[in-house]
């Protein structure tokens, strides 16, 4: 099987990039290959950069309250023309009632503080392998 | 078990004795509190009553709003002031910018129009208060500068600072989507000015706190800075200035994390650093120059989500820290830095805190009390050995702005964070609550309704501002700008007059940064939406303007 690939991004004007290039760098150790589009995306920009890329896993790492209002943009950005590719968010600022939120909106995965690297590694390859057998 | 190296990956022994420090000669090493190499610190009697500035940073919506919490700091005690913008402000954009759009207001305040800055600091005794600014340095200059002017307060008492970050803010969360080059310029510039106009103004602070949270080590914290402090000053130096109008105000910002006695003997490492590099380097001759004014925060990225009480701990045992290194001011990093900036719950616990350890404790009536220490002593030598290779190790591979340009930086720092999440990760260094005691989410709930508040964006704050740019006098605005433009393109002149005289016909941040930018080929708007305004640079490439 080929290495899962999975985008992270930041969306917005979030500066804070520790936990998206630790992330990225978890994920790189554990076999996946990652497209890294950091700071400064947008939902139009992954959602984008996911097609281009063919890639079975979008990240995005959330150190600001502006995934909030840019979440469901992205989502239907995700699912349209049958792309259907999992989202996954992380970051200090997910409470777990906004975790809870976040999967009844339809977010795969949700990451808050102390998630652990096995965790997010096995949440990632998982998704990635029920795409590509719904694929 | 706990570690028997330093988060510097210093080697640490069980003790030490005179054996660590046998070397050591006081009066070329240390000298008494106020004098030379500085390392026991600036001043022999200690100012404020043996205390040091106490401040929080604050800054949350429109303007106004933080003008009120600039009242219900200084009515809680606070010396001095420190605000910081919001995503947009600090990244040059203004808040009607599409992309500014979610991020208005909640991450600090937004600013872009001097109207913008006399709403800010509307009430406050500026020439009393120090003001510091977490802001693009030449805005906020120009921003304090004119609203001075207006209310008849001579520039030369104003008081207070701004961050410098020509180098590595574009790598490391204050991008302003800006070329080294100009970046430089600016800081350049606005030094230049306030060495003329604002003589009591730090006009350069040096920001090794931002640069180094969540990054690099401590020695690699102060590398850094070392290494764009002295590419500033040959900078000014070149341009023909005495090194003595400008240096005595340069102060270092730095970080404090939880490692405490290397965080103290880092402190005393860099002030005889700076006085040697200044008098031996540099050739300054007032000893106001030798002598760096240290302001520092405590570590936000020690802080943590879970169990955020624990912060509080935190920041009391680094607020030590930095008493007994004897800086000259200290910010507390509140509480619920995890989730947000800070409420006013955490304001008053990080101004409770300096105030308790200033008047109960006594740590500020002796200077340098940790002075002779065989471990702090042979600590600090340490430091300043390490800190010294490392920045001979990074002027080896060239200049400064061609490393930046280059992304040297940039991979420096990416590093540093990978390795700072992997140590907490692998558990190397310990966390209480995260990775050692942790607890589960249904019982950590202690002061977590207040961390977990979200603010939500200012939207009709952007309103305003769209409004203003629709009701403006827009003629001089376009000449201003059409000014700045005209400046930007010859070298040899100061960005300052030309900003001020846009700020002040009611150009905004992002109008003025825009411009620049397209003067250094660069888009006008680095995420394409916002557009100059009409009649201004008809025949700029329709691709750069979009």
């Amino acid at each position: 099987m080929t290495p899962e690939r999975v985008l992270v991004a930041i969306l917005g004007l979030d500066q804070h990039e520790t936990g998206a290039l630790a992330v990225s760098s978890m994920l790189r150790d554990a076999g996946m290959e990652v497209i890294y589009l950091g700071r400064f995306a947008s939902p139009q920009t992954i959602a984008a950069t996911a097609l281009d890329e063919s890639v079975d896993v979008v990240g995005v790492s959330c150190h600001s309250w502006e995934y909030v209002y840019y979440v469901d943009d992205l989502l239907r950005l995700l699912r349209e023309r049958d792309h259907g590719i999992p989202l996954v968010l992380g970051g200090s600022v997910i409470t777990p009632a906004d975790g809870r939120r976040l999967r009844e909106k339809g977010v795969a995965a949700v990451f808050g503080p102390s998630a652990s690297a096995d965790e997010i590694v096995r949440a990632v390859r998982d998704l990635a392998a029920q795409r590509r057998l719904a694929h | 078990m706990t570690s028997r190296r330093s988060l510097s990956d210093i080697a640490v022994k069980p003790f030490y004795g005179p054996e660590d420090s046998a070397a050591l000669d006081y009066e070329k090493a240390l000298g008494d509190p106020g004098s030379y190499p500085y390392t026991r610190g600036r001043r022999t009697r200690l100012e404020r009553g043996g205390a040091w500035i106490q401040r929080e940073l604050s800054g949350e919506g429109p303007p106004a709003r933080s003008n009120a919490q600039f009242r219900y700091l200084i009515e809680k005690g606070a010396a001095g002031l420190d605000v910081i913008g919001d995503a947009p402000t600090v990244a040059c954009l203004d808040p009607d910018n599409s992309f500014a759009r979610n991020s208005i207001g909640t991450q600090g305040v937004s600013l872009c129009r001097l109207e913008d800055f006399r709403e800010l600091y509307d009430g406050i005794p500026i020439d009393r208060v120090t003001l510091s600014h977490s802001l693009p340095g030449w805005f906020a200059v120009a921003g304090i500068y004119l609203v001075a002017r207006e209310r008849g307060v001579a520039a030369e008492v104003l008081r207070g600072s701004v961050i410098q970050t020509p180098l590595y803010a574009e790598d490391y969360c204050y991008a302003v989507h800006m070329p080294v080059e100009l970046r430089l310029r600016l800081t350049l510039d606005s030094i230049e000015f306030c060495s003329r106009e604002m003589p009591r103004f730090h006009s350069f602070v040096e920001d090794t706190y931002y640069v180094s949270d969540g990054g690099p080590d401590a020695v690699d914290e102060m590398a850094l800075g070392f290494v764009e402090i002295r590419k500033v000053v040959r900078e000014l130096v070149a341009r023909g200035l005495d090194v003595d109008r400008f240096a005595p105000r340069i102060a270092i910002l730095v970080n404090c994390r939880m490692g405490f006695f290397e965080e103290i003997a880092k402190i005393r490492a860099t002030r005889r650093l700076f006085a040697r590099m200044m008098r031996e380097e540099f050739g300054a001759r007032d000893p106001r120059s030798w002598s760096v004014n240290i302001t520092a925060h405590t570590a936000g990225s020690s802080l943590t989500a879970e169990q955020p009480i624990n912060n509080v701990v935190r920041g009391t045992t680094q607020a030590l820290a930095l008493a007994l290194a004897g800086v000259q001011a200290i910010e507390i990093s509140a509480f619920d830095e995890a989730y947000r900036t800070p409420s006013p719950e955490s304001h008053l616990v990080g101004l409770r805190t300096q105030q308790i350890l200033a008047l109960e404790t006594g740590v500020a009536r002796v200077a340098d009390p940790l002075g002779g220490s065989y471990y702090v002593e042979s600590l600090t030598d340490e430091m300043e050995r390490r800190i010294c290779a490392r920045i001979a190790e990074i002027e080896t591979m060239g200049d400064a702005a061609e490393l930046s340009a280059r992304g040297w930086f940039r991979t420096m720092l990416e590093n540093a964070m990978v390795q700072r999440v992997r140590e907490i990760e692998d558990g190397t260094v310990p966390r209480v609550g995260v990775n050692v005691f942790r607890m589960s989410d249904d019982e950590d709930r202690l002061l977590r309704d207040v961390a977990e508040t979200k603010i939500e964006p200012c939207w009709d704050h952007a309103e305003r501002i769209r409004e203003f740019k629709r009701t403006r006098n827009e003629r001089p605005v376009v000449a201003s700008l059409a000014d700045l433009r005209a400046q930007a393109a010859d070298d040899r002149a100061s960005l300052m007059p030309p900003i001020l005289a846009a700020l002040d016909a009611g150009a905004t941040l992002g109008e003025i940064s825009g411009v620049l930018r397209l003067a250094y080929g660069q888009a006008y708007d680095p995420f394409g939406t916002d557009k100059p305004p009409a009649g201004l640079f008809g025949d700029a490439p329709e691709g750069m303007l979009a």
